[in-house]
């Protein structure tokens, strides 16, 4: 396994990117990127998580049993979802009511599972908080992404402030508030960035 | 001790349970005051926002001196069943209000609905707590929305699961209807049926309770 920095960081954000590449933490794109600022907290929800967790079983990597790993990991994961969980909720009780269904979600989240056992129980702890880092990153850019339209087809505004000029030029996009919109932008993002890749790797 | 031996994997599981499970415990038992506060501040938050209250500041002391000076909190008890009311004693009409719960598509949702002295109109509705899915049912508090209860009409002359209609479309003109939220018909299906229950449950109580000022609804048409 690589430890450079970089190319920890390009995997992660785009050669093997969880969403278009790896296919996973697809529920949650699905769910919530009708809103940008709901996708915003889940991305930092999921970057914290993942770069943590894979700090932590990293660091015990060579203490886990193998029979019983992913039963540990799955206990560090949701010890640290539930941490944030309770901080966010002392500290902004505002934010928290907004985004403590999202929470729980993290810990279902393929992609901190993934990182986990396919990098983090094999590799030094400081390389594997990169991982989870840059992984979050990665998940992070295309769900904005999708946020970015979504929101606006689908409520006429970004971040919650209504569109310039909506009520003359703007209609709303029913199915984009729906999931069928989401799979519908999910595929269309997961074909650009696939083809974008690709002319990238057939450059080399 | 092997690592693949029994013995160190109990050992292990045990060891790592007790690791997080100390961790999280002490970050619970560390904010439970702040928790406490935080419900404190949120309750009478919602409290000053569904009566219009003036509020000096936006830490917990100011909003609590607000409900304090304008408030009055009763409870009405009538069939076996205990309902949390609100008395507006500040200048202006006498506002009632009371908390509303019921079941949503997912978990159970509260609020507070201030009606008018007659009872015939609603002045406001807030939300205190909801778990309905983010950006679909959870919009059900957003300003757009409760601002639609503002001055609705209630219906006292229709069946009960009429007197205040959420989306749907017999009749979209109608004084005693809002507007359902797109994406979120079960939400709004269910808010309108336990929001008609609530009020017919409050209306029967107030009435029979020695807080009542104002005349039962009279019966009149709409539109």
């Amino acid at each position: 396994m690589a430890d450079n920095p970089k190319t920890i960081f390009i995997k992660g954000l785009w050669n093997e990117n969880p969403i278009f590449r790896q296919v996973l933490g697809i529920c949650s794109t699905l769910a919530v990127t009708n809103l940008l600022a709901n996708t915003l907290f889940m991305c930092f929800g999921v970057l914290f998580t993942t770069a943590l967790s894979n700090f932590t079983i990293s660091l015990l990597r060579n203490q886990i049993p193998r029979r019983i790993r992913m039963i540990v990991q799955v206990l560090i994961i949701a010890s640290y979802v539930m941490i944030v969980d309770i901080i966010i909720k002392a500290v902004n009780p505002d934010i928290h009511r907004f985004i403590g269904p999202y929470v729980g979600l993290i810990i279902t989240n393929c992609i901190i599972m993934g990182r986990a056992e396919a990098f983090a129980s094999q590799n030094r702890p400081w390389p594997s908080f990169l991982d989870g880092v840059a992984s979050g990153l990665g998940y992070a850019f295309i769900l904005i992404a999708i946020a970015l339209v979504r929101e606006p087809l689908g409520f006429g505004t970004l971040l919650g402030h209504a569109l310039p000029a909506r009520d003359i030029w703007w209609h709303q996009w029913t199915i984009m508030v729906m999931p069928p919109g989401a799979f519908f932008m999910l595929a269309i993002t997961t074909w650009i960035a696939r083809n974008l890749s690709s002319e990238k790797l057939k450059a080399k | 001790m092997k690592k693949t031996s029994p013995a160190y994997i109990i050992i292990f599981i045990i060891l790592i349970c007790l690791v997080f499970g100390i961790a999280v415990s002490a970050v619970h038992y560390l904010t439970l005051d702040q928790l406490q506060k935080n419900e404190t501040l949120h309750r009478n938050r919602i409290i000053c926002r569904a009566f219009d209250l003036p509020v000096s500041g936006s830490d917990v002391a100011s909003y609590q001196s607000s409900v304090d000076q304008f408030i009055r909190t009763d409870t009405l008890d009538y069939q076996n069943r205990k309902m949390e009311i609100f008395r507006y004693a500040g200048p202006g009409a006498a506002k009632v209000g009371f908390t509303f719960s019921g079941m949503g598509f997912w978990e159970r949702i509260s609020g507070i609905i201030v009606l008018s002295p007659d009872l015939n109109t609603v002045q406001n509705i807030r939300f205190l707590e909801q778990k309905e899915t983010p950006g679909l049912g959870a919009r059900i508090e957003e300003q757009w929305f409760t601002n639609q209860f503002k001055g609705l009409e209630i219906d006292w002359n229709a069946p009960v699961g009429e007197r205040v209609i959420v989306g749907g479309s017999v009749a979209p003109n109608a004084k005693n209807r809002v507007n359902a939220i797109t994406g979120a018909s079960q939400t709004s299906m269910a808010l309108g049926n336990f929001l008609n229950a609530e009020l017919e449950f409050f209306r029967k109580a107030f009435s029979n309770s020695p807080f009542q000022t104002a005349s039962l609804p009279q019966k009149k048409k709409l539109f």
